[in-house]
């Protein structure tokens, strides 16, 4: 194979000058010694102009300090998520979104400085946004027709409307019971778009454990006798408070536990331990049901993911709970992960942070509506 | 005397649902279909009760409540609100503006008549 003649020379501007994105480099005190083409265009200022003046205060961008710093002290390369390292940008009015790569950079072994890339995400952005809110307007939209089917059909059941026959009261609860599944649909996919819209923030209080697991475990106590299951809650003693948005842990527990009751046989058990390790509560909700198969247990926290475990098709989940859990517990600044064995059960486990004073977590700058 | 509960609603599926509702336990309906008409109704029929939707033609729900309970001479009528509007920020600024209770659609019978009751209850 014959390769193309390359154009001479072929330098290291030709190619960072071309490059689509903004690309600097900057030294250890964040001043920048160079920057390529595309950065001078967007930032509208010339090569010269740039050079010497700090990184943060040229872009605007808060958050590059830390992240910068962060680098510069850990001596490796930015590595988070796409929101984590989204930002946004202003420029004449215009909103840009960027994901940010830092590199450090050494010279003969020492750490002189870093390489900081920013990759125009605004198209990626609105797209999201666009899906954002059409599954708001979705979810929103259903409730009105839910409201005539339910209040419709409830009063049937109750007979105000006329005398039923056996069958036809047991068609009744299916659709009750459809109903209330279509409904609990509605209300994960609104908690998902906040969620992604980032119209709520997660306000880490001092929060009770004993109240934040009762609350959670409560409304479920009677299904689970109803279904033959025991629910057992392990609580040691006089555990710190945490960190932690009441309602929006107590969510997470509530689905966790209703997860398990959705995959565990009657006779079997259900547990909700909390455990301390350092500055870190571990809540695990653990069952003695079916068990989830390996190849799917990464899948399973993944937005509109279903697995089904052996003979239970689905078992009437929908997907989102689990997404939605693990993007609140992560907002927390938590972990959540499951651990399981065919036919002995699944562990669900996510940590909270031991409340430390004041603090309050929000949800990543760039994804947050309005702002 | 039955008591009178006036309905702000325009969806007329909804109507049929919530007029049932209070038929099958013996309260008085009336029925307005905007903002505007409800505003007119209130002095008018002198209701118990109002349930009020949020979304509404010509004025809505949020501007009902804001003039109702603005009002001294209307201010004591409790007002329930009934929307499918489930957002945190809807419901604090229908409670801040003297909304009496909120309730997001879908709702169970059960739960209408446990608030009517208690507020209706002498």
């Amino acid at each position: 194979m014959k390769l193309a003649n390359l154009p001479k020379p072929v330098n290291l501007d030709t190619i960072a000058g071309n490059l689509a994105d903004a690309v600097f480099m900057i030294d250890r005190e964040m001043n920048i010694a160079w920057l390529n083409k595309r950065a001078e265009e967007f930032f509208n200022i010339s090569f010269e102009a740039a050079r010497g003046i700090k990184i943060t205060e040229l872009t605007a961008i808060k958050k590059m300090e830390s992240l910068i710093q962060d680098v510069f002290d850990q001596k490796e390369a930015l590595r988070c998520s796409y929101e984590e390292a989204s930002v946004k940008v202003k420029r004449l009015n215009e909103r840009y979104f960027f994901k940010i790569a830092i590199n450090p950079v050494f010279h003969e072994d020492k750490l002189w400085g870093a390489l900081v890339q920013l990759t125009d995400v605004t198209r990626f952005h609105e797209m999201e946004k666009i899906k954002t809110d059409f599954v708001s307007i979705v979810s929103h939209e259903f409730r009105t027709p839910l409201t005539t089917i339910i209040v419709g059909v409830e009063m049937l059941k109750e007979g105000m409307l006329g005398d039923l026959t056996p069958r036809g009261k047991e068609v009744l609860e299916a659709i009750i019971s459809d109903c209330e599944r279509l409904n609990r649909l509605i209300d994960n996919l609104m908690e998902l778009s906040r969620i992604e819209s980032g119209t709520i923030y997660v306000e880490a209080e001092a929060t009770d454990v004993t109240d934040l697991v009762q609350e959670a475990v409560r409304p479920l106590k009677f299904q689970a006798e109803k279904q033959g299951v025991e629910l057992i809650t392990d609580l040691p003693p006089e555990l710190p408070p945490v960190a932690a948005d009441f309602n929006k842990a107590v969510w997470v527990m509530a689905n966790l536990v209703g997860n398990a009751m959705r995959y565990t046989d009657p006779g079997g058990t259900i547990t909700v331990r909390v455990r301390q390790r350092g500055k870190r509560l571990f809540f695990s909700v653990e069952d003695t049901g079916c068990g989830i198969p390996k190849e799917n247990m990464e899948k399973i926290f993944r937005k509109y993911v279903q697995v089904s475990g052996p003979g239970r098709k689905g078992a009437g989940g929908v997907g989102l709970g689990l997404a939605i859990a693990k993007d609140i517990v992560m907002a927390h600044g938590g972990e959540i992960w499951v651990d399981s064995e065919i036919g002995k059960g699944t562990t669900f486990t996510f940590t909270f942070p031991v409340y430390q004073g004041d603090q309050s977590v929000i949800l990543p700058e760039a994804d947050r509506k309005g702002v | 005397m039955a008591k009178k509960v006036l309905l702000v609603e325009d969806e007329k599926n909804i109507i049929l649902g919530v007029r049932t509702c209070l038929d099958a336990v013996g309260y008085q309906v009336e029925i307005v279909e905007d903002g505007e008409e409800a505003l007119t109704a209130v002095s008018k029929e002198h209701p118990d009760l109002i349930l009020l939707d949020l979304l509404l033609p010509k004025v809505d729900g949020f501007e009902v409540l804001k003039v109702l309970k603005g009002n001294p001479a209307t201010s004591s009528i409790p007002i329930i609100v009934l929307t499918a509007k489930a957002e945190e920020e809807d419901r604090q600024r229908a409670l801040d503006l003297g909304a009496d209770n909120y309730m997001t659609k879908p709702f169970k019978p059960q739960d209408l008549w446990d608030r009517l009751k208690h507020f209706l209850s002498e």
